[in-house]
């Protein structure tokens, strides 16, 4: 069905960037502060799960997208409602990470240019990204992502001078609800959003790799985080960390002689490149295949503009966005995350121990 | 009134284009020869009346001169020596040799090339646009009274060079001779290389005017034959009128016309196409010209010259990676350092810093003007001394140096800062001479880049590259290949050169077939005798 297809080691690098996204520079389970490691072990244990959740309708529907897989189980008007919210859903988790990024260039490092142009150059080129197609994309994540752990180990290593190993203690000074609580943030953001990659996994050459490939992803993800984690609160303390906005791009202000800001500025760019191209591209095909389009590449313009509107009148300044994202996003992406792919599991299932030979087709 | 006029006028012009049409029937239609000599002559003479270096010579010959001939052929292109002596001497002094009792009919032209003449390569031709054709060539024809076929003989004396050492491909250790103008030689050069007969060798005549002769060299069983069909399809719907150099080929048959990197690549040296054809790609040779064609690219290419491969492995490996380095220095240096100077201050070490802004004090321009002057009267240095006799560029790199380093220093108008980038990017461009023309190109456009939003600007433009280079292919090839898509054995041959008894497969993004996928046994690791012995049997070649 898909004409273009990418390598096991390509759809693990996608996914790793894209889990990566914009969590390289928030930090993500703060809500927690001290024992935000417990709600990242927590919820990258819940994540994993949650992608194998995926894995599995995209095993029990071979080589099909998500469009279709509503369609198939919940009838053609349900499903294309349901298509459409996703389609949405898609849109505004593009536009919330195009957000996070023209935020964070516009603190740091350009202070007097105007948002917009920064977030119009950026939509600009993953256009054209998502345009040359999904193989020119995985090649393109087989060549950056590698570089986001690698300019956090640099990191983590030129810091090592400053420390304080005791800095995580106490244990569960406030209880056990504020770590449940981010912990299902960090349910939501970022492993739930690779719901998007559901549009991705047809395109796998190689399907009996697709649950490995997305379960090694999880767990690199959730190792790196909690590594920047303890080193982020090694460094700051508790304190200065639930207090700062950008964490990781803090802490590396603390390396000693050396400025290495523009490093956190390329994971960002990478991360958060994959993550809005993904989107985009699960967005435009989706629309593609409700429309009847042939081509998708005649959509993604105009998603992307409208993406960039979105982002920037979505929010009022960088405040209201962060709130929304912690007291609002979780909830109002429950049912696409979690909600809508149990029922599609079940329905999936059902369907199969109906029809007698679908053994065969798995 | 006018309608008539326009009627008359194209009524005439008809007609003029009949008569036209009726003079030039001998060159256009397929007309037999006839049988008589003289009106065959006349024939050609009508053609070939404005040139000047036809040579038409008649002859008697035969026992007792009966038989009637003529050669005819083009004066400037044959080899008179070579007609005299193999043939007209043995058709005039031979033939009389002969007994009487000898009665071969000499008015057949096989007759002819079976007892007379003493030339391998000669050709029987029955129609006048045959003659034509061969006579173009080179070809010597042998016209006989009373025959309805000609004999075409292949006469051509060409000037060429000798092989030489290239001028653009220089090297310290390895094999100097270099490829010529004349394609014969060019292809000899190759089988002398490879002494296989599975070197295949397919001729293509492209070229309304020029039949230029164009080559695909290739090792049948190593090659993918669709790679193959794929370059003569390509070859194929060619139409020019005259093809002058393999860059003409270049132009018409590779897959990114419009973008920047080159996606075939090219070489004057016969070591370098032997190394890319036992590799398992074709290499398209184009007579006239001594640079032949290589496809498919990779871009790691650009980076690996046949010396890597003669010279022992640690300094080659070394030599990569810095070849690598200054062809990010050649378009990235420039750019880099107005960021940094003018948008990221706080990324330069303070001393450094100072240093930088007391050298840039006197200078009246912006960093980016400053860097757009220097680059700018950098390429027209070069561009003025490529093309000078060697006397005159010696004069043109003592101004270059003046103008570009002292005196505009002194003047004010450049910092030294900027004449030490500008020389660093200029010298680390012709480090890697294959990718010149993208280097040069992006250099200015990341100068832009880096000059309108700095580090971010750069990191922009770094990013659409890539996604370019990542969209490219080369004749079905992902131009990255093995860096995207990754293939951790290429790897063994891209940033590092590993010893050579490690490199046993062929690229595998070239090759098709597992029965071409090795190109040496493994286990070829040299070691002392006694050491090992029981474990080091070498490996038959797979």
């Amino acid at each position: 069905m898909e004409k273009e297809k990418i390598s096991g080691i390509q759809l693990f690098l996608l996914l790793l960037g894209f889990l990566f996204g914009s969590t390289v520079i928030l930090g993500p389970a703060m809500g927690a502060k001290n024992d935000a490691w417990l709600a990242i072990i927590l919820g990258g244990a819940t994540g994993v799960l949650l992608m194998q959740v995926y894995v599995a309708i995209s095993l029990l529907n071979p080589s099909k997208a998500l469009v279709d897989i509503l369609r198939e189980k919940m009838g053609k008007v349900a499903g294309n409602i349901i298509a459409i919210l996703y389609i949405w859903y898609f849109i505004h988790l593009a536009s919330l990470v195009l957000r996070d990024f023209g935020e964070f260039i516009c603190t740091v490092t350009f202070p007097e240019t105007p948002m917009v142009v920064v977030i119009a150059i950026f939509a600009f080129i993953l256009v054209y990204a998502v345009n040359s197609g999904i193989e020119v994309l995985g090649r393109l994540g087989e060549l950056l992502v590698p570089i986001i752990p690698l300019v956090t180990l640099i990191i983590s290593l030129s810091i090592i001078t400053v420390r304080d190993f005791t800095a995580f203690l106490p244990v569960l000074e406030n209880g056990m609800s504020p770590v449940l609580k981010a912990a299902f943030n960090f349910v939501t953001f970022p492993f739930g959003e690779t719901i998007a990659f559901l549009m991705l996994f047809p395109h796998l050459n190689k399907k009996d790799k697709l649950k490995n490939v997305v379960f090694l992803s999880a767990v690199t993800s959730t190792i790196v985080v909690i590594i920047v984690f303890f080193r982020d609160i090694i460094v700051l303390g508790s304190d200065l960390m639930s207090r700062s906005t950008f964490t990781p791009h803090l802490s590396s202000l603390l390396i000693p002689g050396l400025n290495i800001e523009p490093l956190i500025d390329i994971n960002l760019l990478i991360g958060g490149g994959i993550k809005i191209s993904v989107c985009i591209y699960a967005a435009a095909r989706a629309l593609s295949q409700i429309t009847g389009i042939d081509d998708y590449r005649k959509l993604t313009g105009a998603i992307a503009t409208f993406c960039v509107v979105l982002s920037i009148w979505g929010f009022g300044n960088v405040l209201e966005l962060f709130i929304w994202s912690e007291k609002v996003w979780p909830y109002y992406s429950f049912p696409f995350q979690i909600a809508i792919p149990l029922l599609l599991l079940l329905l999936s299932l059902i369907k199969k121990g109906k029809s007698p030979n679908a053994g065969t087709k798995k | 009134m006018f309608r008539y006029i326009s009627r008359v006028i194209r009524y005439l012009s008809l007609k003029n284009k009949n008569e036209n049409n009726g003079a030039v029937t001998v060159e256009n239609n397929n007309e037999p020869i006839c049988a008589d000599l003289k009106r065959n002559l006349q024939m050609i003479k009508e053609v070939m009346r404005d040139s000047s270096d036809v040579t038409i010579h008649e002859f008697n010959f035969g026992h007792d001169r009966r038989f009637r001939g003529a050669l005819v052929f083009f004066s400037s292109m044959a080899d008179r020596q070579e007609i005299h002596e193999n043939i007209l001497q043995p058709m005039m002094f031979g033939s009389l040799m002969l007994k009487e009792d000898v009665d071969m009919d000499f008015t057949q032209v096989e007759t002819i090339k079976r007892n007379l003449i003493s030339v391998t390569d000669c050709q029987n031709i029955s129609l006048v646009s045959e003659i034509m054709e061969n006579l173009l060539l080179g070809a010597t024809i042998l016209l006989v009274h009373g025959s309805k076929e000609a004999l075409a003989i292949k006469s051509e004396k060409r000037k060429t060079r000798n092989i030489e050492e290239p001028g653009t491909e220089a090297v310290v250790r390895g094999p100097r001779e270099g490829f010529n103008e004349d394609v014969n030689a060019n292809i000899s050069l190759i089988r002398r290389k490879i002494k296989d007969p599975d070197l295949c060798v397919e001729k293509f005549v492209i070229g309304e005017k020029s039949q230029t002769d164009v080559y695909i060299v290739y090792l049948k069983r190593v090659a993918n034959p669709k790679l193959i069909e794929e370059i003569r399809r390509r070859l194929n719907r060619i139409r020019v009128d005259a093809i002058l150099d393999s860059g003409y080929i270049e132009q018409f048959i590779e897959d990114a016309p419009l973008s920047i990197f080159p996606t075939i690549s090219n070489s004057e040296k016969p070591d370098k196409v032997v190394a890319k054809i036992l590799e398992g790609r074709a290499a398209i040779l184009v007579d006239g010209t001594p640079f032949a064609l290589a496809v498919p690219m990779l871009f790691i290419e650009s980076f690996q010259i046949g010396e890597d491969y003669y010279s022992r492995p640690f300094l080659a490996s070394i030599m990569r990676i810095i070849r690598f380095l200054s062809y990010l220095i050649s378009f990235l240096g420039p750019a880099i350092y107005v960021a940094l100077t003018v948008f990221h201050q706080e990324l330069i070490p303070t001393s450094l810093l100072i240093s930088i802004a007391g050298g840039r004090q006197r200078v009246p321009f912006p960093a980016i003007l400053e860097a757009f002057l220097m680059l700018f009267t950098f390429d027209i240095l070069r561009e003025a001394g490529v093309r000078l006799p060697k006397a005159v560029g010696q004069t043109i790199g003592i101004v270059g140096a003046l103008v570009l380093g002292q005196a505009s220093v002194e003047a004010g108008l450049i910092s030294p800062f900027m004449v030490i980038v500008v020389s660093a990017t200029a010298i680390a461009s012709f480090a890697v001479p294959a990718q010149t023309d993208s280097s040069t190109i992006l250099r200015y456009l990341f100068l832009m880049l880096a000059g309108i939003a700095g580090g971010f600007g750069i990191i922009i433009g770094l990013l659409v590259l890539l996604v370019h280079l990542a969209s490219l292919r080369s004749f079905g090839t992902p131009y990255l290949w093995p860096i995207v898509p990754l293939n951790f054995y290429g790897l063994r041959d891209v940033f590092i050169r590993m010893p050579i008894w490690t490199l046993s497969r062929r690229p595998s993004a070239v090759i098709w077939s597992d029965e071409g996928s090795y190109s040496q046994g493994s286990g070829l690791m040299p070691a002392p005798p006694g050491k090992n012995e029981g474990n080091s049997e070498r490996k038959e070649r797979d």
